[in-house]
C-alpha cells in the first residue's frame, strides 16, 4: 500500500502540503527537544550534555524499527523506499568536513533553520555559510567531481555489506544504542557542568 | 520530594530501564516473527484489473508500421517454440519459449525500461500466457501481438481487398497493407525471414523505480 | 507580569531527549510511508542557491554541471519537497520556540568568546557544513537520519564520519564552547 504518494493512494497534489505539515513536526519536535541552541549541541563533543546523541540515535532507531515492521506487515515495501546511495569517499570526505562544520558552528542545516526562526543570530550566520559552502562546492564541482562520484557501491545497505539478517542488526543496534546512552549518562555526571 | 528526587538521581531511573528493556524487546521482535516468503509480484486485484484491460493488445498493423520505420525502441520477442522460431519469424524477433519465460536469461529482455516488447505466437494464446507471468511479477512495458501470427498473414502478409462500399479509411489500411506486405515479401511468406537477433544490453538488475530523494 | 516571569525561568527546559528522539523518529517513519523517502534540510539551501545563481547568471548555471543537475526548463528549482519541508520547519521551530518563550534576537556564545568571534565561527562552520552536505549527498538529517532509517551504507558512514571527526576536532575548538 505505502509509501502512499508513489502509489497513488493520495494524489500528489498533496506532496507539497504534506511535506510543510512534516516539515513543521520536523521543526517542532527539533526545537523543543533544545536543538536551537548551538551551545547545548555542542554538548555532544565536550561531555556536558549528551541530548543531540540521544535525541539522533533514538530517532534513528525509532524510524529503523517501525520501517521494518511497517515492511513485516506489508504497509510498505522497504525494496521501495529512497536508500541514499554509496559513495565511499565522498561520504567520508564529507563526513568530515560536517563534522569540522558541527564543533565549530553548532549547527547542522536542519537545526540552524530553527535556531534562526526562533532569532538566533548565531543560526543566520551559520546560514549565510552553508550558502556561501554550497556556493563554493558548486563552483569548484569540475574540480571535486572526480571524488563526488568515485566508489559507487549503489544502492547498498549496511546489512547487503556486511551480509547479515537487518533484523539481528537492528536488534544489536538498539542493544549498542542502549549502552551507548548508560555510558553517556556516565561520562557526563563525571564532567564539569556547563550552564548556558 | 527532595529525598526521592534525589534516590531517582543516584540509580538510573525505572523508568529509563522499563522503555530501554521495551526498545529491546520491539527490536528483537523483528528477529523472533515468524518469517514468510512475502508474496513477490503485483496483488492479485491489480493483476486481475490488469488481465481484463486490453490495453496489452497491439495490432498488426501497428507492428508492421513500427518495423518499417525501425522503431529503435520496439523489441520483438517469440514465444513459440525453437523450431516454430527457426523456420519463420518477424524480423529482428527474439526467441524466447515460453517454457524458458522466467529464466535468469529472459529477463534482461522482460524486465526493462528500454523497450517496448511485444510478445507474440501463432495464436496469441501463448503470447497471452507469457505476459500474464510476466505481468504477475510487475515487469512494464510488454505487449501482446494481437491474433499473433496467424492474423499478421492474414493482414499484412495478404491483406483482403476491401469492397467498393467500404469506407476510405479501409482502403488506407488496404494501402498500407499492400505496401507493408511488399515490404516484407509477397509470396515469400513461407520463406524464413533472415532474422538478426537484436542486441540487448543486458540491463543490470534494476530495482523498482523509486521516488528521487537526496537533500 | 508573573506568568512572564514563570516562562522566562522556563525556558530552558527542553523535552526529554528520548522523547524527543521518538517523535523525529516518528516523523522520519511517516515521510517514508507516505512520500517514500525521508526528510532533508540541505535540500533546501541548494535550492536556494541554485535558484539565485539561475537568476543572477543563467548561462554561467547552464554551463555548471552541477546546477544544471537541478535547472528543469519551466520550473522553478525551488518548487521542491524540500523547500516546502524547510519552509515547514522554520514554522515549526517558531512554533515550539513561541510557545516556550524563546522568541529572542540575539547571538548565543560561551562567556567566554566574543559576539563577534561567534559569528565569524559560526560562518566558518557553516562553510564547511554546505561542502560536506553536498558532497555526501545530504546532511545529518537527510544523509543521516533518513539514511539510517532504511539501513543505508552511505547514511551510516557519513554519521560515524560526522561524529568522529567533530570529536577529533572537538579539542582544538574548546575555547569557543567551554
Amino acid at each position: 500500500m505505502g509509501p502512499l504518494i508513489p502509489n497513488g493512494v493520495i494524489p500528489p497534489e498533496w506532496n507539497f502540503v504534506i511535506a510543510i505539515l512534516i516539515g513543521i513536526v520536523f521543526g517542532f519536535s527539533l526545537e523543543a527537544s533544545g536543538f536551537s541552541s548551538s551551545r547545548k549541541i555542542a554538548g555532544v563533543f565536550y561531555g556536558y550534555d549528551f541530548a543531540v546523541l540521544k535525541v539522533f540515535f533514538t530517532a534513528a532507531l525509532v524510524a529503523m524499527i517501525g520501517v521494518y515492521y511497517m515492511d513485516y506487515l506489508e504497509l510498505v515495501n522497504v525494496e521501495e523506499l529512497f536508500v541514499l546511495p554509496t559513495y565511499t569517499w565522498s561520504a567520508i570526505v564529507g563526513g568530515i568536513f560536517m563534522g569540522f562544520g558541527f564543533v565549530v558552528a553548532g549547527f547542522c542545516p536542519g537545526t540552524t533553520l530553527c535556531a534562526a526562526a526562533i532569532g538566533k543570530i548565531d543560526a543566520m550566520a551559520t546560514m549565510v555559510g552553508i550558502f556561501i559552502g554550497i556556493f563554493m562546492f558548486s563552483e569548484l564541482y569540475d574540480f571535486i567531481e572526480p571524488l563526488f562520484d568515485s566508489s559507487y557501491l549503489g544502492r547498498i545497505t549496511i546489512t547487503d555489506s556486511l551480509n547479515i539478517s537487518p533484523y539481528w542488526f537492528i536488534f544489536l543496534f538498539a542493544i549498542l544504542a542502549v549502552i551507548t546512552f548508560y555510558v553517556v549518562d556516565v561520562i557526563r555526571k563525571r564532567v564539569k557542568k556547563v550552564f548556558y | 520530594m527532595s529525598k526521592t528526587y534525589k534516590v531517582k538521581k543516584v540509580i538510573v531511573k525505572t523508568e529509563y530501564k522499563v522503555l530501554a528493556a521495551l526498545l529491546i524487546i520491539l527490536a528483537g521482535g523483528l528477529v523472533l516473527l515468524p518469517k514468510y516468503e512475502k508474496n513477490s509480484g503485483i496483488k492479485p486485484e491489480i493483476f486481475l484489473k490488469n488481465v481484463i484491460s486490453t490495453e496489452r493488445y497491439v495490432t498488426t498493423d501497428l507492428i508492421a508500421d513500427k518495423i518499417i520505420k525501425q522503431d529503435p525502441n520496439l523489441l520483438l520477442i517469440d514465444v513459440r517454440k525453437k523450431e516454430d522460431y527457426d523456420s519463420f519469424s518477424l524480423p529482428n524477433a527474439v526467441n524466447i519459449p515460453l517454457a524458458e519465460v522466467l529464466s535468469s536469461d529472459s529477463e534482461a529482455y522482460l524486465n526493462q525500461d528500454a523497450f517496448d516488447v511485444v510478445l507474440f505466437s501463432n495464436d496469441q494464446c501463448y503470447a497471452d500466457q507469457a505476459w500474464k507471468l510476466c505481468n504477475r511479477l510487475g515487469y512494464k512495458h510488454l505487449y501482446v501481438l494481437k491474433g499473433g501470427l496467424n492474423e499478421w498473414f492474414s493482414t499484412i502478409i495478404n491483406p483482403k481487398e476491401p469492397k467498393v462500399t467500404d469506407s476510405e479509411l479501409a482502403f488506407k489500411q488496404y494501402n498500407f497493407r499492400k505496401a507493408a506486405a511488399m515490404y516484407f515479401g509477397v509470396g515469400n511468406a513461407t520463406t524464413t525471414t533472415k532474422v538478426k537477433p537484436k542486441k540487448v544490453i543486458k540491463l543490470t538488475k534494476k530495482k523498482k523505480k523509486v521516488a528521487e530523494g537526496g537533500c | 507580569m508573573n506568568k512572564l516571569s514563570k516562562i522566562k525561568k522556563n525556558s530552558h527546559i527542553y523535552w526529554n531527549p528520548y522523547f524527543g528522539g521518538l517523535m523525529l523518529g516518528l516523523v522520519i517513519l511517516f515521510t517514508f510511508y507516505v512520500t517514500g523517502r525521508g526528510p532533508g534540510a540541505s535540500g533546501a539551501f541548494k535550492s536556494t542557491i541554485v535558484t539565485v545563481v539561475d537568476d543572477i547568471a543563467p548561462t554561467h548555471a547552464e554551463n555548471n554541471a552541477y546546477y544544471n543537475r537541478f535547472i528543469k526548463k519551466g520550473d522553478s528549482p525551488m518548487n521542491t519537497w524540500l523547500v516546502y519541508e524547510a519552509l515547514g520547519l522554520l514554522i515549526g521551530g517558531f512554533l515550539s520556540g513561541a510557545l516556550s518563550g524563546r522568541l529572542k534576537l540575539y547571538v548565543q556564545h560561551s562567556p567566554k568568546i566574543t559576539s563577534k568571534k561567534r559569528l565569524i565561527v559560526a560562518v566558518i562552520g557553516g562553510i564547511a557544513f554546505g561542502l560536506g552536505a553536498q558532497l555526501a549527498r545530504g546532511c545529518t538529517s537527510g544523509a543521516g537520519l533518513s539514511g539510517m532509517a532504511v539501513l543505508s551504507l552511505g547514511g551510516f558512514i557519513t554519521v560515524l564520519s560526522i561524529f568522529g571527526s567533530g570529536y577529533a576536532f572537538a579539542y582544538f575548538f574548546r575555547k569557543n564552547w567551554i
